[in-house]
């Protein structure tokens, strides 16, 4: 794919990309009708971009001055959560603006951020994963028994789940006792999914697979044969299937008629001996959207296996990819600071 | 934009009061226009002054490989991935460990994560030991012997507050652990920083290239303690695939004991040297450039570690030789 034409992918027909000099670490669009998208990146700063305005400079937050974000997500309710290796949890609003939430830990990183539109923000220092409401208040602080590695929101908001050392914590938001679930499974877990029916628990382990929990009965499901890290971890819509990062294809996990155990993944847009770095389900179609290694953004229908270009190779390693929630448009980063917004409405 | 050379990390260990933290504040301090993350642990002993300074939880877990050895710092791991997301070059990555640490977990990192393993090189493990107070440590402490046998360096300091005759016999007890590791004495870890930082001590061609003889050294030491050293020569070229075999098998059931291990083999039909290191049951190996010209062609191994066996080790390397008339 590497002699294709950049006029073969949808980012010269239908987007638009910047140099935007620094490791983009997190991608995320703005909850509610705003439409703005958010890049948080290793020189600190969040950069907000409007895709309706195509020929508009990208605004710059200076979110952690001198520091690096290290983790980016849409607020709850608009404008966007990002925690920096300067310890504080800021907010940066689509006009740029930056707002201080907290600063949870002196000379400790903000390493992990999530936020609910109900309001909830979830922002994980060490072993401790703060909660904010809407207005900033401090709610709680959960304790870990070791670092964590990943926070997830249910699709409720009504439970956090947190991977750490030897497995996951999932805990009740609302409970008046703090005493949470615990997932237990040897070894170092990071990012962590939860389904999208809230019935499923995923973590990407330090040894290239997965682990899962089906929380009616515990009944554990491992996922391994990656030939490398599993870090990106992503459901479609309804739940039917997992997307995972970690080979040189997109693998995909069947949710549905008893799997995934004892069930063969599906794997998608194979063959060129690149590691896939990053999926995004599409929030309405059985559609992911995958980088690889080498800079590719591909588009890949489930059901069909039928593969669309996005963005070509040669721009740095995919670091960041997200969907906005109409499923319209699709924006991605890099290791080396691409990042690209493509309008993929129909026209 | 073209990929990056990969970062040198220095590792510090050391038990408190021996001058680690003095020494880092001297390499911090010293004008060289570097740019370094100091990743240092709570308990240290003294503030320590740089713009980059991470806190780290020493959070070491197991692989979920059922092996109590197979330890890895997570916090590094996070660590390492966070600053290698920071826009601006770095030149190295400090990394200070408390007193106590066990080195192997710190080295171990370096071999299991495929991030740290990209972005990063292990440069040199540092240990610094307290000319005057080594002897007790070593009777009353596994981790001061273990962070001996795991260093590439040993700054042995406050060598103003011993005679030459205690130096010398601290200098006989390091070597005893660690018969090939570089000792440097200091006082108030006064060495210059190219001493310490920078070394590829870790990389075994480059120490190759720099003392060609460091494998060769006798293991007649006596060991006073629990760690030895063995080491084993082959004439006869290395048959790659025995070795493989034994060299795993070895790891598998004994990698619990054996703390460091590393070889240059002369594999055979081959004309480049072949390196080969250990850290407990991690191994990682490479072809590191040609033998030199008119050099012989022996094979070298090392094993730091308990309980070791001679004669059962000495026959196992013996036998991945080819065999006796077969063609190098
Ligand atoms: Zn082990």
């Amino acid at each position: 794919m590497s002699e294709a034409q950049d006029a073969d992918f949808l980012l010269g027909s239908r987007g638009v990309s910047r140099d935007l000099g620094a490791w983009v670490v997190g991608v995320a669009w703005e909850r509610g009708g705003g439409g703005a998208c958010g890049f948080g990146l290793g020189d600190g700063t969040v950069r907000v971009a409007r895709p309706a305005a195509t020929a508009e400079d990208w605004a710059s937050a200076a979110a952690h001055g001198g520091g690096a974000c290290l983790s980016l997500c849409a607020d709850a309710r608009g404008g966007f959560l990002s925690g920096g290796d300067d310890g504080r949890l800021v907010r940066v609003t689509a006009e740029a603006g930056v707002d201080e939430i907290a600063r949870p830990a002196r000379s400790r990183w903000v390493e992990h951020v999530a936020a609910h539109e109900s309001g909830l923000r979830a922002a994980a220092v060490g072993k401790a994963l703060h909660l904010y409401d809407a207005n900033g208040a401090a709610l709680k602080v959960l304790a870990h028994p070791s670092s964590v590695g990943g926070v997830a929101f249910d699709a409720k908001g009504k439970r956090v789940a947190a991977s750490h050392y030897n497995g996951a914590s999932l805990w009740f938001v609302g409970s008046k006792e703090d005493k949470p679930r615990v997932l237990e499974w040897k070894g170092s877990h990071a990012g962590i999914a939860v389904s999208p029916d809230g019935t499923h628990v995923v973590t990407a382990m330090q040894e290239n697979a997965l682990h899962g929990w089906r929380l009616a009965d515990g009944q554990h499901m491992r996922m391994s044969g990656y030939p490398g890290k599993t870090r990106s971890l992503s459901f479609t819509a309804r739940g039917r299937w997992l997307a995972t990062s970690g080979a040189d294809s997109v693998v995909i996990w069947p949710f549905h008629g008893g799997g995934p155990m004892g069930k063969a993944p599906t794997e998608l847009a194979g063959g060129d001996g690149v590691f896939c770095t990053a999926v995004a389900c599409h929030p309405q179609h059985e559609v992911v959207a995958a980088g690889f290694g080498d800079g590719l953004v591909l588009l890949a229908e489930i059901a069909s296996g039928k593969v669309i270009p996005v963005a070509p190779p040669g721009h740095g390693g995919v670091s960041a990819l997200a969907w906005n929630a109409a499923g319209s448009h699709l924006a991605f980063g890099t290791e080396t600071g691409f990042a690209g917004v493509v309008d993929l409405s129909r026209r | 934009m073209p990929e990056s050379t990969p970062i040198p990390v220095t590792v510090l260990t050391g038990y408190l009061g021996a001058g680690k933290t003095t020494l880092l504040n001297r390499i911090l301090s010293e004008n060289h226009g570097k740019k370094f993350a100091v990743v240092i642990n709570e308990f240290g002993e003294l503030g320590v002054d740089n713009d980059l300074v991470v806190d780290a939880d020493e959070e070491v877990f197991e692989m979920n490989n059922g092996c109590i050895c197979c330890t890895v710092r997570g916090d590094l791991i996070r660590i390492i991935g966070g600053l290698m997301k920071r826009k601006g070059d770095l030149d190295g990555i400090i990394i200070e460990t408390t007193g106590l640490a066990d080195p192997a977990p710190v080295a171990q990192t370096f071999f299991v994560d495929e991030d740290v393993k990209a972005r990063t090189r292990l440069d040199a493990i540092v240990t610094v030991v307290d000319a005057k107070n080594l002897p007790a440590r070593l009777a009353d402490s596994r981790e001061a012997e273990e962070q001996i046998a795991f260093a590439d360096i040993v700054l042995l300091n406050k060598m103003d507050l011993v005679s030459p005759e205690e130096a010398a016999e601290v200098e006989r007890r390091i070597r005893a652990i660690n018969p090939q590791v570089e000792i440097r004495r200091s006082t108030k870890s006064d060495v210059p920083i190219d001493a310490v930082i920078g070394r590829d001590a870790f990389n075994l061609a480059r120490i190759l290239e720099r003392e060609p003889e460091f494998l060769s050294g006798d293991d007649d030491h006596e060991h006073d303690g629990e760690i030895q050293s063995l080491s084993f020569e082959a004439a006869r070229p290395i048959d790659p695939e025995k070795f493989n075999a034994w060299i795993s098998g070895l790891l598998a059931q004994k990698g619990q004991d054996l703390l460091r291990t590393k070889g240059i083999l002369h594999y055979s039909g081959e004309d480049r040297r072949f390196a080969f290191q250990a850290v407990h049951m991690m191994a990682d190996g490479d072809f590191v450039g040609s033998w030199r010209e008119g050099d012989p062609r022996r094979s070298k191994i090392v094993f730091i570690g308990r309980d070791l066996n001679r004669p059962q080790l000495r026959r196992g390397f013996e036998s991945c030789q080819v065999e006796d008339g077969a063609a190098a």
